[in-house]
């Protein structure tokens, strides 16, 4: 291969130029060889970015996923087995407190209360001639009594036998013991009254247990049993809510429920509709949590209640804890972790410093409270291309994005 | 320099052994002075060539003596046990092409030897120069041997072969393939060389042309030698 | 001194670039293959290293929980942070799946973790860490996924909040790492028209949907529904304490395995990786075979092209190891230009393969000790053809 160079009449000018050049490109290409392997793989610094430790206000905030739940739900069922006879409300039907909803066979209770009201007729009858009897003891009591004083006079007077005297005397006792008897049967007339009488309001009571009616206001939710089924007591046959109590039953993981209180505002974001934002406030903490979950449960209530949504819907719920002015403000992807210790590495003189700090609040957006371990104008590393040791080369970019593998 | 030029007596090559056995070259005689040029001439297959590599000290003779100026190289057996560094030293060669190398420019072509035997580059280098001058190609130095004519070129190898001042070069078919101006050209620069330097040249040809230059030519034929009086036209 | 291996270079300084940039290919694909064997080790380390983690609890007799599938309760993190010298343990979740990202999906490993709990992303190069309790992601790059994009994880989105570098699961593929709870639903919950058949096959079990026992079928089918298992704890030792020693202690529990980091590392480098270091081994030899050979025949073509120079130098006086010296030189001279580009080319088509590719200086050194050795013997062949040219071949007839 020839150089198209003109060959320069002077001797060491050929031998410069070719050999020149040649030694030039050579050392061009020693070069970029060296420049890459200072600025790629593992011999290259560690490019990072930085930012100024921050002070200002952050918003604490609990985010947690709840199910919207009715506060007041009720099951609609029969108090013993039985058939269901019929339902005459269906799934999304409006219902007033008090309104028939369902019936179930009554079986053969009209049959014993017929009977009981026969025994009951009976047993008035009873009474009455009880009262009879009694009024007829009475007499027969008045006028013992009225013999027996006679003869006691005549008996004084000689004019009869003391026999004929004792006679009436025990007429008299006679007259006295029947006339208690009669009161005593009178008595347990009245009281078999009374008995038949409770019976049968009981059966009556049952009777109208048979006849389901709307405890409140509310719409039912589902029809769980169609006439003809039977169901045992305790089963639903409908379900009702009120749906002016829905909320939303949330739950909060144990760790970061910090601050969780009544009365925190709430925004609501419904999966069906996560555009619409919801506002709401928290109307209940529980006290049971879920140990197994490690969840907190708070119930939010809507501020208004939104149109179109449905039980057991999926909503993510964020509480806003009150506003805290911050001194030192990091953002979080800047605190690590060594061994036991938490902290972040401080970029001072060039190098990296592992900083112990205590961190306070955190905001959703990820910013975080430092209460300990830093300084005003303290310069922290937040993103790296790889882990940080004490003695890793830094180098400070812009930032980070679109790094290579 | 050398006093005497070349002398070879009774000198034998036998190729073989028994029956199939060659004799290359048969008791020659051969005597050049310092600053002589003669021609050996002869057909193809007459053992030219073996004399010319007996005499390069690339063959072993069989028998015989050779004498370069005051030394006796071979009598019956090398005398000198480093025949490479003789070939280097002693002996230059022109070759039916030039045979330059040619990733070296010329000046480095002809420097080359000195460079390679130790001598610092720049004196080697001017002496090159020197003789390119000497041979009319000085303006040449710093080019490929592919940018030169083959006349250049032949000129550029017959400095090769003087750098190192030797008592013998041996030119083998030198003007085969040039015109009759440069083949006489040619002659006439390894006459002057010759006398200057005082340098025993032998030029083995079969080259019509410049064979009435030659004072004395030895023809070979078969392997045997016998000397002739030469036209001797002057150049 | 002249040196005739570098004028030779000069003057077909092309012809000799060329060959060295195709030799240098050849070489470029040898140093890249030995970093896709580095980078697989690399790969494993860094997943380690990741992890945070010093020792690594799973289920009794598995290799768990990357070489093998582990599966521990999600309360067994409880009993062991109770135990001496353990000073954080943690739940984690690993799956190897799908991840929709509009049209087109993405392999990566989803991995469920705590957040300020050994398994969290250990830096990261943009974004920020998870802060919300569910559907919130940290993706490493090579996900391509952008900040702030919406991914799909099973039935699930996800937002891309933050961005990491480096963290790959031991076969290469990216991590997407999300909330613990998230991770359990994912890697266990099926897909709707599964659920449906589950709960009508439970239904249709007259032992479990007893018509006298109201709630009991829902019951059931809600804990179906529900996953309390884990791949594995991850456990930080407290400092001072060995990790040897913790890990015994954990042993004993009747159900459960722990392994040390030098223990995971030579699980998953002696034998998930060994096969596919033998298969790059057998390959690099092969490549250092047709190296050779190939810069064998390359000096070999040179020098029988520069044979009638070689016999012309021999029979002026050359000597011969002037000759030997300059086609090893020339020999040389092609490894190095050879190394140079092969080196050069691997770093710059290094990061556009799918999987990491760790280019170290020490097997750059090694490999250009190799081809100089390569060479110098690959040139042995021309050189013995050069001390064989008989001088007198210059001279004809």
């Amino acid at each position: 291969m020839k150089f198209s160079i003109p060959v320069p009449a002077s001797g060491s000018a050929l031998v410069r130029s070719r050999g020149f050049w040649l030694s030039v490109l050579l050392l061009a290409l020693l070069l970029a060889f060296g420049v890459i392997v200072a600025r790629s793989g593992p011999l290259a610094p560690t490019r990072v970015t930085v930012a100024k430790v921050g002070e200002g206000a952050i918003t604490p905030a609990l985010f947690g996923i709840g199910t919207i739940e009715a506060r007041r739900a009720y099951l609609i069922g029969p108090t013993t087995a039985g058939r269901v006879l019929r339902v005459l409300v269906d799934v999304g039907d409006r219902v007033k407190a008090g309104q028939l909803l369902a019936e179930m066979d009554p079986v053969d209770l009209d049959e014993r209360i017929t009977a009981l009201d026969a025994s009951l007729a009976r047993a008035g009858n009873a009474v009455t001639a009880s009262e009879a009897q009694r009024r007829d003891a009475e007499a027969r009591n008045q006028l013992a009594g009225i013999n027996a004083r006679r003869y006691k006079d005549l008996g004084d007077k000689k004019f009869v036998s003391s026999s004929a005297v004792e006679a009436k005397l025990q007429e008299e006792i006679s007259a006295r013991a029947g006339l208690n008897a009669a009161e005593a049967n009178l008595s347990a007339a009245r009281q078999d009254t009374l008995r038949l009488g409770a019976e049968r309001d009981g059966l009556r009571q049952q009777r109208g247990n048979v006849r389901l009616l709307a405890p409140s206001d509310g719409v039912i939710t589902a029809r769980d049993a169609e006439p003809g089924s039977t169901v045992v007591a305790g089963q639903a046959v409908l379900r009702l809510i009120e749906p002016a109590s829905l909320w939303v039953k949330t739950r909060f993981d144990q760790g970061r429920s910090a601050g969780l209180a009544l009365g925190l505002p709430a925004e609501i974001a419904l999966r069906s509709d996560p555009a619409r934002a919801l506002s709401g406030k928290v109307v209940r903490v529980d006290l049971l949590s879920d140990s197994v979950t490690e969840e907190r449960i708070a119930q939010i209530a809507f501020d208004t209640l939104p149109e179109g949504i449905s039980l057991g819907e999926l909503a993510e719920v964020t509480l806003k804890l009150p506003t805290i002015e911050a001194k030192f403000l990091v953002p979080n992807a800047s605190i690590k972790r060594r061994g036991e210790q938490v902290g972040v590495w401080v970029h001072r003189s060039g190098a990296a410093h592992f900083v112990v700090v205590k961190p306070g609040k955190a905001s959703l957006g990820g910013q975080v409270e430092i209460v300990d371990g830093l300084g005003e104008g303290d310069q922290v590393i937040v993103h790296s291309e790889r882990e940080i040791t004490a003695d890793s080369r830094l180098k400070v970019v812009e930032s980070l994005a679109g790094a290579g593998k | 320099m050398q006093t005497f030029g070349i002398k070879i007596e009774g000198l034998s090559k036998r190729y073989g052994t028994g029956d199939t056995a060659v004799d290359a070259l048969k008791d020659v005689n051969m005597t050049v002075a310092p600053g002589e040029v003669v021609g050996l001439i002869g057909p193809s297959g007459s053992g030219k060539s073996t004399l010319l590599k007996c005499l390069g000290a690339v063959i072993e003779p069989t028998a015989g003596r050779m004498t370069l100026g005051d030394e006796v190289i071979f009598d019956d057996a090398w005398r000198i046990s480093d025949l490479r560094a003789l070939r280097r030293d002693k002996i230059g060669f022109v070759f039916q092409a030039p045979y330059l190398i040619p990733f070296l420019d010329v000046t480095d072509n002809v420097a080359l030897l000195p460079m390679l035997a130790g001598q610092p580059n720049a004196a080697s280098r001017s002496r090159a120069l020197e003789l390119l001058t000497a041979l009319d190609v000085a303006h040449r130095a710093k080019a490929q041997p592919s940018e030169l004519s083959g006349g250049e070129q032949q000129r550029v190898a017959i400095a090769r072969a003087l750098v190192n001042q030797p008592p013998v070069i041996l030119a083998d078919e030198p003007t085969a393939p040039l015109d009759s101006e440069r083949a006489l050209s040619v002659m006439r620069i390894l006459n002057r060389m010759a006398q200057q330097y005082r340098t025993a040249v032998i030029v083995v040809t079969h080259d019509e042309k410049i064979m009435p230059t030659f004072k004395r030519i030895y023809h070979i034929r078969d392997g045997r030698t016998h000397e002739e009086v030469g036209e001797g036209k002057s150049l | 001194m002249i040196n005739l291996a570098g004028r030779d270079i000069l003057h077909s300084w092309g012809k000799f670039a060329f060959t060295g940039i195709g030799l240098g290919l050849l070489i470029g694909a040898t140093l890249t293959m030995a970093g896709v064997y580095r980078g697989m080790v690399d790969d494993a380390k860094v997943l380690l290293t990741n992890s945070g983690a010093d020792l690594w609890v799973v289920q009794k007799d598995t290799l768990g929980p990357y070489a093998e599938s582990s599966s521990l309760h999600d309360d067994v993190y409880r009993s062991i942070l109770g135990m001496p010298g353990v000073a954080q343990a943690a739940n984690v979740t690993y799956l190897t799946m799908q991840v929709r990202r509009g049209d087109n999906d993405v392999r990566a490993m989803v991995v469920g973790f705590e957040p300020g709990q050994p398994g969290e992303p250990g830096y990261l190069t943009a974004g920020r860490q998870i802060t919300r309790s569910h559907y919130e992601a940290v993706a490493d790059v090579k996900t391509g996924f952008q900040l702030g994009e919406r991914i799909k994880i099973r039935r699930h989105e996800y937002t891309v909040v933050g961005l990491t570098r480096r963290m790959v699961s031991s076969g290469g593929d990216p991590m997407v790492f999300i909330p613990l709870k998230d991770a359990q639903e994912a890697q266990f919950l099926k897909d709707n028209d599964a659920i449906l058949n589950e709960r009508a096959r439970t239904a249709a079990n007259p032992g479990l949907n007893r018509p006298g026992v109201p709630g009991l079928l829902e019951a059931i089918q809600a804990s179906q529904a529900s996953n309390r298992n884990v791949n594995a704890v991850l456990v930080r030792v407290r400092d001072g304490e060995t990790p040897d020693e913790v890990a015994a202690g954990i042993r004993r529990w009747k159900h459960l395995q722990a392994y040390t980091r030098a223990q995971m590392e030579e699980i998953l480098v002696a034998k998930l990786i060994a096969t596919s270091a033998k298969q790059i081994g057998m390959f690099l030899v092969i490549l250092a075979i047709v190296s050779a050979a190939i810069v064998a025949f390359i000096i070999y073509t040179m020098t029988l092209g520069k044979i009638r120079e070689i016999a012309v130098l021999k029979l002026i006086g050359t000597r011969s190891r002037t000759i030997a010296g300059m086609i090893l030189q020339q020999a040389l001279g092609l490894g190095l230009i050879g190394f140079v580009v092969g080196k050069i080319a691997a770093t710059f088509w290094a990061p556009a393969f799918p999987k990491y590719v760790l280019l170290e200086t020490g097997d750059a050194l090694r490999g250009f000790i190799a081809v100089m050795l390569i060479c110098a013997l690959a040139s042995t062949l021309a050189i013995r053809a050069a001390l064989r040219v008989d001088p007198a071949t210059a001279i004809g007839g």
